[in-house]
């Protein structure tokens, strides 16, 4: 999991320590491999695709600055990923006090009746109108959890990774992670009991 | 097995295979039926919206970033000088500050020894009390009404 300077693609080692140089253009061909990865990380922590590139910019350029830090004793993913987590963290603490709507193609579906549809298990996950009402369901109830439930449970649930690979990303524990993660899903799942009564 | 216990093992599952006591727990008991429901139907939402397409960078994302790290970089430059005149400007100002301070405090040193600033401090002083009792040693003590200045100096008649 934490792969030494060796087991690092060659090339990518030369570009980094290029940047670690100052060289920019080195930084650039790191920026065109992990762009995307960032992008997609930044969405599902903020959910707002306006905000996704000016994010994603600001993780790269304080990226850029921090790369003499950088130790080649995580991968250089591990290592942008934590600091494209701390500072989508910071973003969604400072805008915790204006919630977002949510951007998906569901729309506000306030007014419809997706119970049956969520209740229904045996309808395939690949159901596209199922799958707009969970994606609505569960992106309102990330918009309202807690900065910290919602790193945590983007990082379990939807990026997919283990604990020891949140642990290293946070820089905690894996019992503290495993803890932080069973205490947010148990969050959760309250407000997601408490959103479908409402509905 | 307790419902309470259920919930956990419910909530810290991935959403594999139950355990066999779980299993039957869950199949007797309709309250942690309705919960696992909610659960599974929480992790089909978080698979939704891994599902769901992240945006992409715009066209030229990556030339305007290393734009941006080059005006930032000749910023950073300017910024960083102006630090270091400033840093040299505070050393300087704390140096002659200590200076003067020790000048205050330390003693004049050399062969020809000034009054250090406690000497001249207990001479004010002693000069202070003699004036107060009046027995400045240029002046006459004839005549003069010690016991009327000094409490208790008539001994046990000033209580009366």
């Amino acid at each position: 999991m934490e792969p030494n300077r060796a087991e690092q693609d060659p090339q990518e080692v030369a570009w980094i320590q290029s940047a670690q140089r100052g060289d920019r253009e080195a930084f650039g061909q790191l920026v065109e491999r992990y762009q995307q990865r960032v992008f997609t990380q930044v969405f599902r922590l903020v959910r707002r695709r306006e905000d996704v590139e000016d994010l994603a910019q600001e993780i790269l350029a304080k990226a850029f600055r921090a790369v003499r830090s950088y130790n080649f004793r995580s991968s250089f993913g591990t290592w942008l990923s934590r600091v494209a987590v701390n500072h989508c963290y910071d973003f969604l603490r400072r805008e915790r006090t204006q919630p977002a709507a949510f951007s998906g193609p569901a729309g506000d579906r306030d007014g419809d009746q997706p119970g049956a549809l969520v209740d229904n298990l045996e309808a395939p996950d690949q159901d596209p109108e199922r799958q707009a009402v969970l994606r609505d369901l569960v992106g309102k109830l990330l918009e309202r959890a807690p900065a910290d439930d919602r790193v945590i449970l983007v990082l379990k649930e939807m990026e997919g990774l283990s604990v020891e690979e949140i642990s290293e990303i946070l820089e905690l524990r894996p019992g503290t992670v495993k803890v932080r993660l069973f205490r947010a899903r148990k969050r959760m799942l309250k407000d997601w009991r408490s959103l479908r009564q409402e509905r | 097995m307790r419902c309470e216990d259920a919930h956990a093992m419910l909530i810290e599952g991935e959403g594999g295979e139950r355990p066999a006591a779980l299993r039957a727990h869950v199949a007797m008991c309709a309250a942690c039926q309705a919960y696992a429901r909610d659960m599974e139907g929480l992790r089909a939402g978080f698979r939704a919206l891994a599902a769901q397409a992240a945006p992409e960078p715009s066209w030229g994302f990556a030339a305007r970033l290393l734009r941006r790290l080059d005006e930032l970089g000749e910023k950073s430059r300017g910024a960083d000088f102006l630090e270091q005149v400033g840093r040299r400007v505070v050393y300087a100002a704390g140096l002659l500050t200590l200076l003067l301070l020790l000048a205050l405090v330390l003693p004049a040193s050399g062969p020809l020894r000034g009054p250090t600033t406690s000497e001249l401090y207990w001479a004010q002083a002693d000069t202070a009390v003699l004036t107060s009792y009046s027995i400045l040693p240029d002046e006459p003590l004839e005549g003069r009404e010690l016991n009327s200045q000094v409490p208790g100096a008539n001994g046990g008649e000033g209580k009366r």
